[in-house]
């Protein structure tokens, strides 16, 4: 069995972040870009099906960006103990999901994976799209938030977290691809050996270019701003609540 | 004198020299397996070496401390009874051969001074000891042990039957030959008895004081090279489940008395550990079925995770033990198995990603203070706690300290490029990501030549730990010996204000691995007169639940670790307590606020150097 793990690196939560000079993107030479967290349970759970099926699976650990800051992302994958790993190079930034899943179908249809696992959604744009598009790209069968696998008889079995506390189980034929929800287990740690090993590993570079436009542009992009204003309200108690409605109406819109 | 015949000649020869035998099997045996240990032992300053035998083995001062103080005298009539007993067993063997070591009027003497004496000193002892185990059995001994039993029915035969001879109560000799043998056969068994179980300690506490390492703890080096070969690595990897030769004896050497898990936070705080039987009793028979020193994967993982590497248990033991083995098992999982909690591969992440503990790109503490230049005297390493500000309230105690040093005229600075020390990383067990930033720090602290830190767990890894790995050209103090330094030098005066109940908590890393407990007390008690000590103090303090890296754990609930000292802090009704570590400090604002019961008014935390310059005149 083939299983790609798609790996996104993305500004870690403790990063400042700034926007850089054009306002529609941020200071990437400030940020400290790190796995993709429900990334990292993804290429956990392609690991452990590996140890259980154990007869010549691999698990290559796929990623797309610039050099600088993905390698980190595709070294923390092979030292995990994936065989191998695709960088798709490309330093433009698409930010629309179809435009990056055309980008990773272009480059991964040659490989015939039968599994596919992508992170439920990348924190930074949280889209969550990009499994299931690429999927539907690629011809295979589709399924998102995986909190359980399980691989019998050619097909695979996916628990799928619904909302307020449901749960659905899904039994997909093989292609498939999938999105894994964060806390499905318990991602390992890089051992030496692993870290030591994943320089003698293949990673193969390829330059990803798209022929079509980016389905998305960012017009305008801001921190959002804190402010701090506290206004006294004061008078007699019919006074207060007929000035509080007021704000609640015409202010702050939140009652109608 | 009886007379022995040839018969009884051989059969005492056979008796003895089987049981000679079975003994020295058996030592060799486990000393084989010693020296298949990694590091070798080392017999540095020997005066001092010599002067801790004296201490800990002839004057007992380990064995009778504490709560245990009493069962020890009762112990140390036992051990010189067997001291006593050594040149009187010679000369009882020698007799079957008509020889003899004393004559008349010695042996006479030897009884009415030594023999006679410790006769009923000894039984006394050990009738007390098998009391205490027998009949009291405290929690700490453990289950029932036949040997302990069969021991207390040994040397109390030993006496009885020695007096009998000596004081020749049996006139007929066939009666007085039987009770002769039955002497000889309890000595004989005694060889029998000893190396296969605690009673080992006997014969090799001795040796195993003598060879303790000096520093607590010990963990020998993991230089790691990332270009290393595949064998080079795999060698590595063998090392990591290898204990040290040292860890290899104090195995065999253990006498169960289980101070060690007495004194353990983690078990006190309901935790798994027991570091008895995980970090020393559980090993002796894998080392004795492989042959080999090999087994640090045998030590329970998760009671590895649980341990606070406070060294309590280490500093109590009275055979000379390094017990802490949570840094074999926490780098053996890390580095070989890959295998860290969850919540400790965020933490080390950061350090990897971020040079400290919590991942953050700046640090406010750091802009505010003066950057240190060449023509500074001291480099103010802030450690990430006082960077961060893990807790806030610190960033004034940071301030406080720059006071004192402001009203000394010691000129100081900090370094902008400070990493973490990497303490959590080395006590993890991660070795790789402590190596990447001690090589860091290293580099920056060879420029300069005199460090204060306010905390002792940057004070540990900058000056010793560090220098196990790099020459170390600079020289680090804790904050608390700068301030008593000033003090003594008269450079700083301080005019006590309030009248406050004050105490201290003694962090670990200050008292039991730097071996300091006096600079605080110098300094806090010029500061507050109504100082007084809490109950477990100095090098017998109580962590206070963070060592270790478990600042970072997410505790699950049921574990009280982490509010033990706190409790304890409350419970001695002082009006401040004044502690030497950040983390301390953090760990005693956590549980002083919430654990103080309705109606007592809250204790105050503070560091030295608050109470030092609030009280600056």
């Amino acid at each position: 069995m083939k299983i790609a793990v798609l790996t996104k690196a993305i500004p870690s939560y403790e990063s400042s972040i700034r926007i850089d000079s054009t306002s529609k993107w941020i200071d990437e030479s400030v940020v400290n870009f790190v796995v993709n967290e429900s990334d990292s349970y993804a290429l956990e759970e392609a690991l452990q099906i590996k140890e259980k099926l154990d007869n010549g699976t691999e698990v290559v650990v796929v990623t797309m960006g610039s050099q600088d800051n993905t390698s980190k992302v595709l070294k923390d994958g092979l030292a995990k103990g994936a065989d191998r790993a695709i960088f798709i190079q490309n330093e433009d930034s698409y930010t629309d999901p179809l435009s990056i899943a055309k980008l990773f179908s272009e480059n991964l249809k040659d490989e015939n994976f039968d599994l596919i696992f992508s992170g439920l959604q990348s924190d930074d744009l949280g889209s969550g799209q990009t499994g299931v598009l690429l999927g539907e790209l690629l011809g295979m069968s589709t399924a998102t938030l995986g909190i359980e696998t399980d691989i019998q008889d050619g097909q695979i079995k996916i628990k799928r977290e619904l909302e307020s506390g449901w749960f659905q189980w899904v039994t997909l034929p093989f292609p498939a691809s999938i999105s894994i929800q964060s806390g499905i287990n318990e991602p390992r740690y890089p051992s030496l050996k692993g870290i030591m090993g994943a320089k003698r590993k293949e990673s193969k570079v390829v330059d990803g270019q798209l022929s079509d436009s980016p389905k998305q542009n960012f017009l305008n992009l801001f921190i959002p701003k804190t402010e701090k204003a506290t206004e006294k309200i004061e008078g007699d108690v019919d006074g207060i609540v007929a000035k509080l409605m007021d704000i609640l109406k015409n202010k702050l819109r939140v009652v109608s | 004198m009886t007379k022995f015949s040839l018969l009884e000649q051989i059969v005492l020869i056979l008796f003895l020299s089987s049981g000679l035998s079975f003994f020295l099997y058996q030592l060799i045996l486990r000393l084989k397996i010693v020296l298949k240990g990694k590091s070798d032992f080392t017999i540095d300053k020997l005066p001092d070496r010599l002067k801790r035998v004296f201490d800990e083995v002839i004057l007992h001062k380990k064995v009778a401390s504490g709560g245990r103080r009493s069962a020890g005298i009762m112990h140390a009539l036992v051990m010189y009874g067997f001291i006593f007993f050594g040149l009187i067993t010679i000369n009882h063997f020698l007799m079957a051969f008509g020889l003899y070591l004393f004559n008349d009027t010695f042996r006479l003497w030897y009884f009415r001074i030594f023999g006679g004496p410790w006769a009923f000193l000894c039984s006394f002892g050990i009738l007390a000891l098998a009391y205490r185990r027998f009949v009291i059995k405290p929690k700490a001994l453990g289950k029932f042990s036949a040997t302990s039993a069969v021991v207390t029915v040994f040397i109390v035969t030993l006496m009885v039957t020695y007096l009998i001879d000596e004081l020749h109560l049996l006139k007929n000799p066939i009666a007085y030959k039987v009770n002769w043998w039955i002497h000889s056969g309890v000595i004989g068994g005694f060889l029998f008895l000893i190396p296969k179980s605690k009673h080992m300690h006997l014969v090799l506490s001795p040796f195993n004081i003598f060879l303790r390492p000096f520093e607590i703890p010990n963990h020998p080096a993991i230089p790691i090279d990332l270009e290393a070969s595949e064998e080079e690595l795999d060698n590595l990897l063998l090392d990591l489940s290898r204990l040290s030769k040292d860890q290899a004896l104090d195995i065999f050497t253990c006498v169960e008395c289980g101070r060690c898990t007495d004194v353990c936070p983690a078990n006190r705080g309901g935790g798994i550990l027991d570091p008895k039987y995980h970090f020393i009793l559980d090993l002796k028979q894998p080392m004795l079925e492989s042959g080999d020193a090999n087994v640090v994967d045998k030590i329970n993982v998760e009671a590895g995770w649980e341990c606070t590497t406070c060294q309590a248990c280490t500093e109590v033991c009275p055979v000379g033990n390094h017990v802490e083995k949570a840094d074999e098992i926490r780098s053996f999982q890390v580095l070989a198995e890959g295998d860290v909690p969850q919540e400790y591969q965020k933490l080390l992440r950061n350090l990897q990603e971020t040079g400290n503990t919590e991942g953050a790109s700046s640090s406010e503490l750091l802009q505010q203070l003066p950057a240190y230049t060449s023509d500074k005297e001291l480099v103010l390493w802030l450690g990430c706690f006082a960077k961060h500000a893990m807790d806030p309230n610190f960033i004034s105690s940071v301030k406080n300290f720059t006071k004192i040093l402001d009203s000394a005229g010691v000129t100081y600075g900090v370094l902008s490029n400070e990493q973490c020390s990497g303490d959590p990383a080395n006590k993890l067990g991660d070795k790789l990501t402590y190596q990447l930033l001690m090589d860091q720090n290293v580099e920056e602290l060879n420029k300069v030549k005199n460090v204060t830190t306010m905390c002792p767990h940057c004070v540990v890894n900058l000056q010793k730990e560090y220098s196990k790995y790099h020459e170390i050209k600079y020289e680090v103090k804790h904050h608390t010996q700068v301030i008593s330094e000033l003090l003594e030098q008269g450079k700083i005066d301080i005019n006590p204000g309030s009248l406050e109940k004050v105490t201290y908590h003694d962090p670990c890393n200050l008292s039991r691995t730097l071996d300091e407990v006096s600079a605080p007390r110098n300094a806090i008690k010029a500061a507050a007169p109504e100082f007084f000590e809490l109950e477990e103090s100095g090098k017998e303090t109580l962590c206070c639940g963070a060592g270790g890296a478990l600042w970072w754990k997410k505790d699950s609930g049921e574990g009280r670790t982490h509010l033990l000292r706190a409790e304890q802090v409350i419970e001695s009704k002082t009006d401040t307590v004044v502690t030497g570590c950040n983390f301390c400090y953090g760990m005693m604002n956590q549980g002083v606020g919430p654990l103080t019961p309705a109606g007592q008014e809250p204790i105050k935390v503070k560091d030295v150097a608050d109470i030092v310059a609030e009280n600056l005149s």
